[in-house]
């Protein structure tokens, strides 16, 4: 275990790991990795380590607990025994069982349970290593592993945490913060932003709780773009390896096109297509899209397209 | 008169929009309640339409439906017209009752409304069935058509339903087909016995592994 270290943000603002006090760690996410499960995914937190899997919806065992209106959520947080630097002592303890049963509350919920009743949606949590805000990342995992099960559900869960450490309030805190810091709170939100869990450990003032909450959302709001983006790219990069013209595509069609054919300063989408088609897209699904494109079509035009006409012209002197 | 020109219509030309493969995620914003009619996937919620799933937004123009074709695996469910494959696990006077292992063409993911299903008599064959004892036999391996999800009534009348795998009521080892005997089609063979059984069989019949 590391002591408590003199000062947890320097003279630069800074924290211990080097991050803005507004800044989440670095995510990485792996979806589908598991073979057996509905649906999977792996996700790396900062130092955080977490597999998810989903099973399900699926019989009922014991039969006493089936619903016959809707379908129960069970969620099960377990912690491998290696995940911590003391080892840790397998199987279920209070700790656990809490986390377990408010992450499920905040997906029950998201999830149209009442699609299928007298059914169980199991989703297993195992935290592979821990680092502080683990319940969060298996939020964040679990919501992916939903998604890629294919169960219906209102949106994705976001997680993120906000604690107080030095007076000051900080986003997504690491294992030394929530050790030593004065507060730590969780919390989780859906995509169109309803809080679906909400607690707390150590003293926040009102003023601190409400500049956290926001700051808490914020940082939800950035988790969910990641997840979106690696949902996004999964389910593409699949299709392409299954059939050879992903007819998924057609996003990218439609943006560049539009990114080629229009004034490049004017957005053109919005203008264009849409209500052509009667369709309203997500808004910031569009905002997020088409200024890549836009990037890149036109750094093509500007750097290949000369370079090889020169080519060209080269070739054609010499010969 | 008109209604009728109208489902003409509806009926001709299945009008898909091709750029209406938009690419969503549960929870994405793909319509407002005035524009479409709700269809597969999809949930409102304070006058917008939303997609339940991860797929690609499809809408139909002509009848105004917005629905989402799922790009993940979704939990199977039977429907009606699916072909499933099951065991015989009961018979009655008048009934076969089947436990359904699988949908043919929906993977293997278990079954979400899977619940016992029953071939009535009268829905074994197009022809006369004296005794449902002459068609199936318990723990023979089907074939069948849902024809009703709420009963879970199945349908086995049709040249490529019916048994699959049957075994000896005798000696319980796995039937044959008989090849090449006019006079015993439709019976199946006891490799070990001699005993000779009759079936409604499935054009997709397999005996033992050769």
């Amino acid at each position: 275990m590391s002591e408590k270290p003199e000062k947890f943000i320097d003279e630069n603002g800074l924290r211990l790991d080097g991050r803005k006090i507004d800044q989440i760690r670095d995510i990485k996410i792996e979806i589908g990795i598991l073979n057996r499960a509905d649906g999977s995914c792996y996700l790396e937190f900062g130092n955080n380590k977490i597999m998810a899997a989903v099973y399900g919806p699926r019989e009922v065992h014991p039969r006493h607990q089936q619903k016959a209106t809707k379908a129960i959520v069970r969620y099960k947080y377990n912690m491998a025994s290696f995940s911590v630097e003391d080892r840790k002592r397998p199987g279920p303890d209070r700790r656990s069982i809490e986390v377990s049963k408010v992450s499920r509350e905040a997906f029950e919920k998201e999830i149209f349970t009442e699609l299928y009743p007298k059914s169980a949606i199991d989703i297993f949590i195992e935290i592979l290593q821990a680092d502080a805000g683990t319940r969060t990342a298996a939020i964040n995992a679990a919501s992916l592993a939903l998604a890629d099960a294919g169960i219906p559900m209102r949106g994705l869960i976001s997680s993120c945490a906000v604690g107080k450490v030095d007076d000051t309030l900080i986003l997504d805190l690491n294992k030394d913060e929530d050790n030593y810091g004065q507060a730590d709170m969780p919390i989780a939100m859906s995509t169109d932003g309803k809080i679906t869990l909400l607690q707390m450990d150590g003293h926040l003032t009102q003023e601190e709780f409400k500049k956290g909450l926001e700051m808490a959302q914020q940082g939800c709001r950035e988790i969910y773009e990641l997840q979106r983006k690696a949902l996004i790219d999964h389910y593409n990069n699949t299709q392409k390896e299954i059939i050879q013209d992903a007819p998924v595509e057609s996003v990218k069609d439609i943006s560049t096109e539009s990114a080629t054919e229009e004034d490049p300063i004017e957005d053109p989408v919005i203008s264009d297509d849409v209500p052509d088609n009667g369709n309203t897209v997500n808004d910031d699904e569009i905002k997020e899209d088409i200024p890549d494109e836009k990037e890149e079509v036109i750094l093509d035009e500007d750097e290949d397209n000369p370079a090889i006409v020169s080519d060209e012209t080269e070739d054609d002197t010499l010969e | 008169m008109k209604d009728k020109d109208m489902d003409d219509t509806l009926k001709s030309e299945e009008s898909v929009l091709p750029e209406s493969h938009i690419f969503v995620l549960p929870g994405d914003i793909i319509g407002t309640v005035e524009e479409f009619i709700l269809g597969n996937n999809t949930f409102k919620h304070g006058g917008n339409v939303y997609s339940t799933t991860t797929g690609e937004v499809n809408i139909n123009k002509k009848n105004h439906v917005i629905s989402v074709i799922p790009k993940v695996g979704i939990p199977p469910m039977i429907e009606n017209g699916d072909i499933v494959i099951g065991r015989v696990s009961d018979l009655k006077n008048a009934i076969a009752l089947v436990e359904i292992a699988l949908i043919e063409g929906k993977g293997e993911r278990e079954i979400v409304n899977n619940q016992q299903a029953a071939i009535h008599i009268s829905n074994v064959k197009d022809k006369y069935v004296k005794d449902i004892y002459y068609e199936f036999s318990q723990f023979d391996i089907i074939k069948a058509k849902v024809i009703d999800t709420k009963l879970m009534r199945l349908s086995t009348s049709g040249s490529n339903l019916g048994v699959i795998k049957a075994y000896c009521r005798k000696c319980h080892v796995i039937l044959t087909k008989p090849s090449g005997n006019e006079n015993k089609r439709d019976k199946l063979f006891c490799p070990v016995c001699g005993n000779y059984e009759s079936r409604k069989l499935s054009s997709e019949y397999s005996g033992p592994a050769a």
